[in-house]
């Protein structure tokens, strides 16, 4: 599949999963949103994975979280990750966790918001099966997991009535922006 | 048992429908045939070398710095839990849905020594903190209301809380995640048990599956062994499958991949509990493929009507029937194996292929040569229906008997007070006046000229051959138009309900007489799905000789037969006539998943009304006769034939087609006591019609 079809049908896949789209011609751009709906939301804790690498100027403005225990990440009312893939045929989003850090940012805030160089995208999970393995046997990281995460949190559980949001986000907004040409990927 | 309870048969009977619309959605432009043969055959390679696999597991995940016990049964993984948790000095357990842990009753083991458990998933929380257990596999609290839900939490917190569903979940949230922080170890199932890296698999919905295992200190996996997989590749295709089947999701919202770290307190206990047993049962082994991906229980006609409460004893409807025989014991097993309908129907949407009605069938033969049977039915089986004679002697002191047993249109008066759960809900027939075999020997003494026709053997069944001859009549009618000379089989019993009951030698030494009377015929036509089956599957896996797999090859159903041989001479025959009166069709169980033969009878019919069937909504559940089932399950057959009743309603038809004699006599019965005006007919009946040869 070509890429431009990659993405629009990844786009979909997503906002059937019950997540949203924003479109950024670039990460800075997707910076500026983030800013922004923080202003507008009235967020106070922003927690961003560690391995969201945050430019100087964000790292001053934003009302990032400062976490010294795993309990201070239940104050967080966003959270802000990266994932490394997304995955079209489902809209699935799909991270290398290195620690458990990672993975209660992805988890814990009603709020996520997550980054996707939009060349990231692939047609399904065979096309990263590979490297998905490669990752879990990589002994050296502190806690080699791979998450694949499809819209928000949802249960039926009550009445068979969705609901959103009973542990996980309850709001999962994917910023999609058109990377740089560079190397490789750093967890490839 | 109590009457079925209506809240909880509505809300299962909605859950079907929407899940069935669902799954289709997800499966559209997919292979399932092709999909769920690489998965079985992938579980079954997994488990043929299920030792090796799991050494390999097992290895690869202490290298990476897990932990890795076996547990023998239940009270060896519950001690090694509670030795974890009392090194560790945790006294809270948080747990993601983990059905292993039911299995071996983990939580009261550990409540009893003062642990405190807490479930996280917020059906099983729903249903924990309301003392009760699960009803559905997938779905544990659906039986319960919003407004149960909001009094379980009131009491749980002390005030009133709203029935309004958004609210319920966001307190559950709220009060969950304070447990997950305050627990000193997480317990969690796995999905999959990945050899070739020694991870673990988690599929969740709600996220805390992620939570449980990552937040608190310890992380204990408690998994089956058969959970073992050779990759990760196997495992993705273990996700391309479990979701789509078990909710009708393309993929759940999380799916976490756990690796083994020496940085983290990882835990994984491998359960056998008689699974070895299972692996090295070549008859039962396929049980072990079971993804628990519960579909077999969304279409279950049996399981819709009573929930997870009555129909388990921890794993849930059929499969889970065979489930408990081996993990809890036969006896745990000898109540639930009699639920099972026999319908097939979980077998086409089982992700593995597993034969669930054909080891519900077997699993019967053990426990009664086990634990023994029921004296009535073996009385019944080996005394009456394995011995033509007595069965003809029966039903001629019947006939007999007709000025006291019948009424008009065939049925019989109403049973006595002491009897009438069985006929409460439908008129039961009277027999006829004289069997099909006599009608039809009358007949053919008259019709010399046919000698030189070709020779086919009419098989009606009991049903027929007693109470409605009538169809064979007209099957004998419509082979008659179209040049043939039907003759009837010596009127034997199949066997097919000793063989159902697990009566093993019984049915085959009834297969036997019957078998031998079908030697030398070219070509057997039947009317009866249930009686087919036992003719082309059943009964030569019993008798397993030559001979009964040549009769097997010679048995067509009667709609098959036409349809295959007589398509073009029936068009000729049948000039373009619409039906004055709309007809629907029902699939009776076997005709539909034992024999596919659902798509030609449909064809035919449509073919001799020159008009569209108006197709009823779930044509294809069971009506509730199930042979002895609405004997010896009334409760249960009584809401399966109203549901049947309602769908024939709202489809507008004033006939129901089908080919099973039993339907019919359930769907007749059924429609006369509830003052339906529908007219219930077979296929023959239908053709005859059609064809005007009908007396």
């Amino acid at each position: 599949m070509v890429a431009g079809r990659l993405e629009e049908e990844f786009i979909a896949k997503a906002k059937a999963a019950g997540g949203e789209i924003e479109r950024f011609s670039g990460i800075a751009e997707a910076f500026a949103f983030i800013s922004c709906l923080a202003k507008q939301l009235d967020i106070k804790n922003m927690a961003v994975a560690p391995d969201v690498s945050l430019p100087s100027a964000e790292i001053n403005s934003w009302p990032l979280l400062k976490p010294e225990k795993t309990e201070d990440y239940l104050g967080a009312e966003a959270g802000l990750v990266q994932a490394d893939y997304g995955i079209s045929s489902t809209g699935t989003l799909v991270h290398f966790d290195r620690n458990d850090a990672e993975k209660i940012v992805w988890t814990l805030p009603h709020l996520c918001l997550c980054l996707l160089d939009e060349r990231r995208i692939v047609q399904d999970l065979s096309a990263v099966a590979k490297v998905l393995s490669r990752h879990l046997s990589q002994m050296t990281l502190e806690s080699p997991q791979v998450s694949l995460v499809t819209g928000p949190s949802r249960t039926a559980d009550i009445e068979g009535q969705l609901s959103l949001g009973v542990h996980g986000p309850s709001r999962l907004v994917i910023l999609l922006f058109e990377g740089k040409a560079s190397g490789s990927h750093e967890k490839d | 048992m109590k009457k079925i309870d209506p809240h909880l048969r509505r809300v299962l009977k909605e859950f079907s429908r929407s899940y069935l619309l669902k799954r289709e959605s997800v499966f559209a432009g997919i292979d399932f045939e092709k999909l769920r043969s690489e998965l079985s055959e992938m579980k079954d390679d997994a488990l043929r070398k299920s030792q090796e696999y799991g050494a390999l597991f097992e290895a690869r995940a202490s290298r990476g710095g897990a932990k890795v016990y076996r547990a023998s049964d239940s009270a060896a993984a519950n001690r090694l839990v509670y030795e974890i948790l009392e090194k560790r000095g945790a006294e809270f357990l948080v747990k993601s849905k983990s059905m292993v842990s039911e299995e071996t009753a983990l939580n009261e083991f550990l409540t009893q020594r003062g642990i405190i458990v807490r479930e996280t998933d917020l059906g099983e929380w729903i249903v924990q903190l309301a003392g009760e257990p699960p009803t559905h596999m997938v779905m544990p609290a659906i039986h319960l209301t919003r407004r149960d839900v909001a009094n379980i939490f009131s009491r749980r917190l002390g005030k009133n809380v709203p029935e309004d569903i958004p609210a319920l979940v966001e307190i559950a949230r709220n009060e969950l995640r304070q447990e997950i922080f305050r627990a000193g170890a997480g317990l969690t199932g796995a999905n999959a048990l990945i050899a070739e890296n020694g991870s673990i698999m988690l599929v969740t919905n709600e996220g805390n599956g992620r939570l449980v295992s990552a937040i608190p200190p310890v992380h204990i996996v408690l998994a089956s062994i058969e959970k073992v997989l050779p990759t990760t590749k196997d495992a993705l295709l273990l996700l391309e499958v479990l979701p789509r089947n078990a909710t009708g999701q393309t993929i759940t919202s999380y799916v976490s991949f756990i690796a083994p770290s020496r940085h983290k307190d990882l835990h994984i206990i491998l359960l056998d509990n008689h699974r070895s047993e299972i692996l090295a049962d070549p008859a039962f082994r396929e049980i072990l493929r079971c993804i628990k991906c519960s579909a077999c229980l969304n279409v279950c006609p049996v399981y819709q009507a009573v929930g997870g409460k009555k129909y388990a004893h921890i794993y849930m409807g059929g499969i889970g029937t065979l489930l408990t025989a081996w993990i809890h014991g036969l006896k745990e097993s000898r109540d639930l194996v009699d639920f099972c309908l026999g319908c097939h129907r979980c077998e086409a949407f089982c992700a593995t292929k597993i034969r669930i009605a054909d080891l519900v069938i077997a699993l019967r033969e053990r426990i009664r040569r086990e634990l023994g049977g029921p004296s009535w039915k073996r009385l019944a089986f080996d005394g009456v229906l394995a011995h033509p004679n007595i069965v003809q002697t029966l039903f001629s002191s019947a006939r007999l008997s007709r000025p006291l047993l019948g009424r008009k249109e065939g049925f019989a008066r109403k049973l006595p007070p002491p009897l009438r759960k069985y006929d409460r809900f439908r008129s039961l027939p009277s027999p006829a006046p004289e069997s099909l075999s006599q009608q039809i020997k009358k007949k053919s003494a008259h019709e010399k000229a046919w000698k030189k026709r070709p020779k086919v053997v009419l098989f009606g069944g009991c049903l027929v051959e007693h109470f409605y001859p009538e169809v064979g009549l007209d099957a004998w009618r419509v082979l008659a138009k179209l040049g043939y000379e039907a003759v009837t089989a010596e009127a034997v019993c199949c066997g097919f309900p000793a063989a159902n009951s697990g009566f093993r030698s019984a049915a085959a030494k009834t297969f036997r007489k019957l078998a031998a009377g079908l030697e030398d015929a070219e070509v057997v036509l039947t009317l009866c799905p249930t009686c087919t089956t036992m003719l082309t599957h059943l009964g030569p896996d019993l008798l397993g000789t030559v001979k009964a797999q040549r009769l097997a090859r010679k048995v067509l159903p009667f709609s098959r037969f036409l349809l295959e041989k007589e398509k073009s001479k029936l068009r000729e025959l049948l000039s373009s006539r619409p039906s004055p009166k709309p007809v629907t069709y029902h699939d009776s169980c076997h005709h539909k998943y034992v024999l596919r033969a659902a798509g030609e009878s449909r064809q035919l019919i449509e073919l001799a009304l020159g008009e569209r069937i108006r197709e009823m909504e779930a044509a294809d559940s069971c009506c509730g006769f199930a042979g002895s089932f609405s004997v010896s399950h009334p409760e249960v057959s009584e809401p399966l034939l109203e549901d049947k009743l309602q769908s024939i309603r709202s489809s507008g038809a004033q006939i129901v087609a089908l080919d099973c004699p039993g339907c019919l006599m359930q769907i007749r019965g059924g429609s006369k006591r509830s003052g339906d005006k529908v007219e219930v007919k077979h296929t023959a009946q239908i053709l005859a019609e059609c064809l005007q040869v009908k007396s």
